[in-house]
């Protein structure tokens, strides 16, 4: 026989829980429709069972091309960047407590992106050596703006000023380097700088699979003590939390993460930023938010992507479509974190 | 339920270069109401985070029941003794059970399930605090009290056998005050639970105090029971300030009346009541 009480807990919990799963479930199909239709539907239209067969591995007439080489590594690129990009952004605004310490805003991204250009514009390097030297870069920048902020042990509005600054300062790298490279076009000057997945390659997405697979893996092993961090670095410390070592490992799979799928489709505009609280407002109170915002990022690379393609009178790269999106956003979550100091 | 004994040993410990406690000793009396007292910036919360954990010792030691706390594993720690800082952090729109449900997190390893005992804890917490009616109210829609009395049922999900509580009154209006003091009584009295607290009203304290610290400039400078510990002396030396000590009509404790430059009529009404 069940107290009240105790009646009244196990239904909220199962409640959440149950919500927390159709929330996901609900993302999942919404990727699977993206992705059916953009291997469907682009230039021209390839019936679905032309794109079963060319998936299946079949040479079908007009059809192997297209979706084989040109829809599908775009497809698959999307969506393991975007769920990078999501669960990476999302993991340091929890552990910040603070929608705006998204990578992509303080300096994360720009470094790894301005690693990647110096890497294969200066020093000539191609391939899984490029990804690696952005994971480094990454790094080196999140230890950087941790380091010059963390004075006192306050890292709260601190470290985003702070990374604001070493982000401006990169994306000028950025700029300069793009101005010293003659061969340079413009399409591949567009990604450094906003990100794209155009010219995508299936092998390009094996590594940042691995990545993603290693990364995500640690990340969400951690997924309650990051849950507990939400309640403030002593709380959290009170509950058994080891409060640095988490931080370290939480920083270190994040920035992994984020640099290896920058270091690929360059720093797709304000995915990192936008998923988790976009994932926070559709999951409410229900649950973690870390699968959740994955699933938000790699739909909205996927349908931007698709958008940008598509849909508008011309085409542009994804990070353009990510970025007018985000931009909005990031003015309006600024006047109201003024206002209200508010929280993730 | 085993009683714990909570020690500091010589205990120095501050932020960077600033010591705030200097080679401090601290006995905890296992199952009773320890209040700490003392001016602003005498280390009283410092002191707190220290024998929590929260800050490693430069020299000295916190020992629980001999060992010390920065060799326990802290999942471990934290099933024994609780701490509820200052102000704790509630996530946007989270509801009063999922906030007192993270309690739980010491008791819940990398793989092992939510279970029954977890529901049961919360619920207890839940029904200890009377806040089982908010149990799905967000957290954010609550009065100050009410938000009070939910984080304390949080610390109780927990079930430590000792508690810490950095002000657990502040901000709260008197009322609520005393709310919050009677539940943590309760919670003594009830579970046994070794209680640790600062607060910074005097009076509060020596009525509700089994024990009673009052600090100087990190050290302890003088415990006991609250009768030997609420003298005029000890209240100039601890905080500066001459004052009447009477006998609290309504509890027998000593209650403490400051005098100012002002308003003070003659001081020979008060003396007659002296205790």
């Amino acid at each position: 026989m069940l107290s009240p009480t105790l009646h009244l807990i196990v239904d909220g919990r199962r409640r959440r829980a149950r919500r927390h799963l159709a929330v996901i479930a609900v993302l999942l199909v919404l990727i699977v429709v993206i992705f059916a239709l953009t291997l469907s539907l682009g230039q021209s239209f390839t019936p679905p069972g032309d794109v079963l067969r060319v998936l299946l591995g079949e040479n079908v007439q007009g059809a192997t091309f297209t979706v084989g080489q040109l829809r599908l590594p775009r497809a698959v690129l999307s969506i393991i960047a975007g769920l990078s990009f999501g669960l990476g952004g999302v993991a340091f605004q929890i552990m910040l407590r603070n929608p705006l310490a998204s990578p992509d805003i303080i300096g994360i991204s720009s470094g790894a992106s301005a690693a990647a250009v110096f890497a294969i514009v200066v020093l000539s390097m191609k391939g899984p050596a490029v990804s690696v030297f952005a994971v480094i870069a990454g790094l080196g920048v999140a230890l950087m703006v941790y380091g010059l902020s963390s004075k006192n042990g306050a890292a709260g509005t601190r470290l985003i000023l702070v990374g604001i600054g070493v982000s401006a300062m990169l994306e000028s790298f950025i700029a300069y380097v793009l101005s010293q490279a003659p061969a340079w076009n413009l399409q591949e000057a567009i990604r450094w700088l906003t990100g794209s997945v155009n010219g995508a390659q299936l092998g390009q997405a094996a590594p940042l699979l691995v990545a993603l697979i290693v990364f995500g893996g640690l990340l969400l092993s951690r997924s309650r003590d990051l849950e507990a961090l939400r309640l403030g670095d002593d709380t959290a410390s009170a509950l058994g939390v080891r409060v640095s070592a988490t931080r370290v490992m939480i920083i270190v799979a994040a920035v992994g993460m984020i640099a290896s799928a920058t270091a690929v489709t360059g720093p797709i505009a304000f995915v990192a930023f936008l998923s988790g609280p976009i994932a926070a407002r559709i999951v409410g109170n229900s649950g973690s938010l870390l699968i959740p915002s994955a699933l938000i990022g790699a739909t909205l690379v996927l349908a931007g992507d698709y958008a940008g393609q598509f849909l508008l009178p011309s085409r542009y790269p994804v990070g353009v479509v990510t970025g007018a999106l985000g931009a909005p956003y990031l003015i309006f979550l600024i006047v109201r974190v003024n206002r209200t100091g508010g929280s993730l | 339920m085993t009683v714990h004994s909570l020690i500091a040993k010589q205990l120095s410990a501050g932020y960077g270069d600033a010591e705030i406690l200097h080679q401090l000793d601290l006995a905890v009396p296992p199952g009773k109401i320890t209040v700490i007292v003392g001016a602003n910036a005498c280390g009283k919360s410092t002191l707190l985070r220290a024998l929590s954990r929260l800050l490693p010792p430069t020299t000295g030691h916190v020992l629980l029941d001999g060992k010390s706390i920065h060799r326990t594993p802290p999942r471990e720690l934290a099933r024994t003794l609780g701490l509820l800082p200052q102000s704790p952090i509630a996530p946007e729109g989270i509801t009063v059970a999922d906030l007192v449900s993270r309690g739980r997190h010491p008791h819940q390893g990398l793989f092992s399930r939510w279970s029954r005992k977890d529901d049961e804890a919360v619920a207890g917490a839940l029904t200890a605090t009377k806040t089982e009616d908010l149990a799905e109210r967000p957290v954010d829609e609550l009065s100050g009290g009410q938000r009070q009395r939910v984080w304390i049922a949080m610390a109780l999900a927990q079930q430590t056998e000792i508690l810490l509580l950095d002000e657990p009154t502040t901000f709260l209006d008197i009322s609520h005050q005393v709310e919050v003091l009677d539940l943590l009584t309760d919670l003594n009295h009830d579970r046994g639970t070794t209680v640790v607290m600062v607060l910074h009203d005097l009076n509060l304290a020596a009525r509700y105090a089994d024990h009673l610290v009052a600090m100087t400039e990190g050290r302890v400078h003088v415990s006991g029971r609250p009768e030997e510990v609420l003298t005029e002396e000890n209240v100039r030396q601890v905080f500066g300030l001459e004052s009447r000590i009477i006998a609290d009509p309504t509890s027998g404790r000593p209650m403490m009346l400051p005098i100012g430059r002002h308003r003070m009529t003659t001081s020979q009404d008060f003396t007659e009541n002296r205790p």
